[in-house]
């Protein structure tokens, strides 16, 4: 049996992961070798299901690794191990531990990190961002029922962690978006106020376009409250970061590797960066110049580069820079874009269906974005409409197979 | 029992009518009461001088379409129509209208459609000393309004559908066109963002200057300074800023009036037999100031008047915006549905924005459009217009039913074609077979069918597809072989 090549993937989170399991299920004779490099002391966990360690949910509840994969002698994970460098003469990478680890292929999986905004007072005790499960455990110490916690973020995440925090921790969430509107990369307006509606209702204190100006303290330098651009103060003793995540891509310069416009490893629509042995993954990569922060795009640059270090060719165009395919987990709200939602594409229509009243949290909305025949679907953003999304999803890029009506509420009405 | 007692309802005969304001609304009425076999004396008192004429097509005088006598109303049968006559008092008690030159007309019914005033802005600068208007400054209400346009530079005030129907008429005429308009796009009343901002682009890509978010700060001579502080220059100075009911008289005379002469659902003034229709006349579910809805009183109140019944109708709110190149149509009062509380019932949006077009439908429960806006959808726009007039429910596809093709597979139409019955003339309620018929009978070009049927003389929105008609029935006259024998032969059993 020939020697498997070596492969040391840095960076240890659910990408990695995928990287790993699709790359030892179909690697039958042992091709490659694994080392995987991580820096957070554990194995690669469930970081979408951390909402429910606020629940209480066990490390193990989370753990991605089943005992096969832990079993298998051609992968090595190294934890509580940070790499410092890449010497892409030696093809080697150093780190933390020591010695240099040799590769012969090597995938960047470094992830993103919880973005702080720099605002005075943004890293006060109190001030937490939302990113690892060592995040969310100091969450839970510092979080008390009943009391007021902002959270900093009306995006996809900070929602969704804003409603755990209520509904786990029974505290009384008051989330700050700078944007005019709640999921703006997801949502349309009026999807957006629908959805604020239904927030609203469920408990949530939303203040939409305006910044966080800063972080108040008391008197013994913790966190009192923070105070919006407007002069709004809320007071508060917690306040969580989830306002976007940044790519961790300090390893590109020192290595001569490209970043993207808005960083992440620069890489084509094959995963692979300028260096023939080098690809990147998940949230650290910018596929063809553009970052994704959720894990579906991940998991298919994942399987991707499984493919190519398996001998099949990197064809084609590859993976597409902008599919998105999002639903806000949070129960009552129904929340679902898929595809071009804001209508990007040259000539696209948009037909758009509400029903109900502008302030009822019963309102549903669902907007088709229609290439310029109006046949064929390129997009949707839905409200209210839980059970139509797997169907249009189903449907994306292809003609309407019957009306919109029927899709979206299947039996005609009357 | 005779055939007179089923028409007119016993113990209230209209009796003998007397119609103050020959505008398009009160000579409405009287052609009407004459239709329906009105018993009783009609007259017709008007204080303008010169034939009653269709103020709605002023806008074509002022791009040069049209000339002030294409505008003239035919004369009733059988009603007195008197012009220059200005009518200064009712007497309500001997039942009585006095005029200022000195005639009296008894009436057993009165009808108030004196119309309305333009109203102009209180701008300093715009009158003299003495209280005038300025030369050069006019409203665009008559005739004699159109007259004061002078000029190349023309300054709009207003964005209402006047304002804008103006506004393009001027431009058409080749003039230098300024339109200023406080809200934030035209027809802001009537119509949401998007909508509002097609018509603005489609209005500066015709060459009007569209200063939206403006109001007139001050006029001085030849100039209009802007409450920005921006300068106008103008020869004159059109006042499209709205209009004032007249309703001096019924005050004069004790009649309830609020911004206009208070009337119920059958057109019924404070007093029963005084009546009021078209701009002067206020109701809470009317929407004044639109041709249809006066029509649609005149036609209400002559059946009323004599002993019709009306059938449950009520006046329509129909907007046909007359700018060349834009088919711009407004059905019911949609800002309803986006004010408080409001709506039950869905709401369907399309947009289209690289080819202007665009639709917004209000849908109640029952599955009824209450209200739309559509932009650039005329085929639409037709058909949703009857579906509103007749209050029937809307197709359960709408995508189709505002392209006017499914969205499956083959472009095949959703809709029946146009059969016999179809109005194509709303204002006039003209259909496809009286169409044909006039054509056949011999009238065979738009002017000549216009001249028989009344086509194209209200709104005028209905050209194209008159023409479309003739097109057909002008091919389909084109000789073709015979297979049938012909009438003769059958006529003689052969």
């Amino acid at each position: 049996m020939t020697t498997p090549q070596r492969l040391v993937i840095i960076g240890y989170g659910m990408t990695a992961h995928r990287l790993i399991e699709d790359l030892r299920s179909r690697d039958r004779e042992g091709c490659w070798r694994i080392t995987v490099v991580g820096e957070e002391p554990r194995l690669a966990y469930n970081r979408v299901a951390l909402t429910d360690r606020l629940a209480g949910a066990t490390e193990r509840d989370l753990a991605l690794a089943g005992p096969e994969l832990l079993g298998d002698p051609l992968v090595e994970s190294r934890t509580a191990t940070r790499a410092t460098g890449i010497d892409r003469a030696s093809r080697t990478v150093l780190t933390t531990d020591g010695a240099p680890l040799p590769y012969d292929a090597l995938v960047l999986a470094t992830g993103a990190v919880a973005f702080r905004p720099p605002v005075p007072g943004a890293d006060l005790p109190g001030c937490l961002p939302y990113r690892t499960l060592a995040d969310v455990d100091a969450i839970r110490s510092a979080a008390v029922p009943g009391e007021p916690v902002v959270v900093v973020g009306g995006g996809l995440l900070g929602l969704e962690t804003a409603e755990a925090l209520r509904r786990h921790l029974g505290m009384r969430p008051y989330v700050v978006e700078a944007a005019p509107r709640l999921m703006p990369a997801q949502l349309d307006a009026p999807a957006a106020r629908l959805l604020a509606v239904r927030l609203r209702h469920a408990g949530l204190r939303l203040h939409c376009g305006v910044p966080l100006r800063c972080v108040e303290a008391d008197a013994d330098g913790r966190v009192c409250g923070v105070r919006l651009e407007d002069g709004t103060r809320i007071a508060t003793r917690l306040v969580v970061f989830s306002a976007g995540i940044r790519p961790r891509d300090d390893l590109a310069e020192p290595a001569g590797l490209a970043r993207g416009e808005r960083g992440g490893f620069l890489v084509d629509g094959h995963c692979r960066t300028p260096a023939p042995d080098i690809w990147a993954v998940g949230d650290c990569a910018a596929l063809r110049g553009r970052c994704h922060g959720t894990v579906a795009p991940g998991y298919r640059m994942a399987e991707a580069v499984a493919g190519q270090l398996l001998g099949a060719p990197a064809e084609g165009p590859g993976l597409a820079a902008d599919e998105t395919d999002t639903v806000l987990k949070v129960p009552g709200t129904e929340v679902a874009s898929v595809g071009d939602a804001h209508a990007r594409t040259p000539g696209a229509v948009e037909l758009s269906y509400t029903q109900g009243a502008q302030g009822s949290p019963e309102t549903r909305y669902a907007k088709l974005v229609l290439d310029s025949d109006a046949r064929v679907l390129l997009g949707a953003v839905l409200v209210g409409h839980g059970r139509a999304h797997p169907l249009l999803r189903s449907v994306l890029g292809r003609e309407l197979p019957s009306s919109p009506e029927h899709l979206l509420l299947g039996e005609p009405r009357r | 029992m005779n055939g007179y007692t089923q028409r007119i309802q016993p113990g209230r005969p209209a009796g003998d009518v007397v119609i103050v304001g020959g505008g398009p609304v009160g000579h409405r009425l009287a052609e009407r009461l004459h239709h329906h076999g009105h018993q009783g004396t009609v007259t017709l008192l008007d204080a303008e001088p010169g034939h009653a004429y269709h103020r709605v097509l002023l806008t074509s005088v002022l791009d040069g379409g049209l000339d002030p006598a294409d505008l003239e109303l035919p004369p009733v049968p059988g009603a007195r129509g008197r012009r220059d006559v200005r009518v200064t008092g009712v007497d309500r008690r001997r039942q009585r209208v006095g005029t200022a030159n000195g005639e009296s007309h008894r009436y057993d019914t009165l009808v108030l459609a004196t119309g309305a005033e333009p109203r102009i802005p209180a701008v300093p600068g715009m009158h003299t000393a003495s209280g005038r208007l300025i030369d050069g400054i006019t409203g665009l209400r008559s005739l004699a309004d159109c007259a004061r346009v002078r000029g190349e530079r023309v300054v709009v005030l207003g964005a209402g559908p006047l304002g804008v129907e103006t506004a393009v008429a001027l431009r058409r005429s080749g003039r230098d066109v300024s339109l200023v308009h406080p809200g934030p796009h035209p027809l802001n009343r009537w119509l949401d963002a998007t909508a509002g901002d097609l018509l603005a682009r489609h209005l500066v890509s015709l060459g009007i200057r569209v200063e939206t978010g403006r109001s007139a700060a001050r006029v001085e001579a030849g100039e209009l300074v802007l409450d920005d502080g921006g300068l106008l220059t103008w020869d004159t100075l059109v006042c499209c800023t709205g209009t004032e009911p007249r309703t001096e008289l019924a005050r004069a005379a004790g009649l309830r009036v609020r911004t206009g002469v208070l009337v119920d659902g059958e057109m019924r003034t404070s007093d029963p037999h005084v009546r009021a229709v078209g701009d002067c006349a206020e109701h809470p579910g009317w929407f004044p100031g639109l041709l249809a809805s006066g029509w649609d009183q005149a036609d209400l109140l002559a059946r009323t008047l004599t002993g019709h019944r009306s059938g449950g109708r009520r006046p329509r709110t129909v907007l046909r915006l007359r700018v060349p190149g834009l088919h711009l149509g407004v059905l019911g009062r949609p800002g309803l549905h986006r004010e408080a509380g409001a709506a039950e019932g869905d709401v369907v949006t399309f947009s289209d924005p690289s080819r202007g077009r665009y639709a917004t439908l209000a849908v109640d429960p029952a599955g009824r459009l209450s209200s739309a806006v559509l932009v650039g959808l005329p085929q639409a726009l037709a058909t949703l217009t009857q579906l509103h007039d007749a209050r029937r429910p809307l197709p359960d596809d709408r995508l189709a039913l505002l392209l006017g093709e499914t969205a499956v597979g083959r472009r095949t139409s959703v809709l029946p074609p146009q059969d016999a019955d179809t109005v194509l003339c709303r204002c006039n309620n003209v259909t496809a077979l009286t169409l044909t018929g006039a054509w056949q009978n011999g009238s065979r070009s738009l002017r000549a069918l216009a001249d028989t049927t009344r086509v194209t003389t209200g709104c005028g929105t209905c050209a194209d597809q008159i023409r479309e008609l003739c097109a057909q029935l002008a091919t389909a006259e084109k000789p073709v072989a015979r297979h049938e024998p012909p009438v003769d032969a059958r006529a003689s059993g052969r």
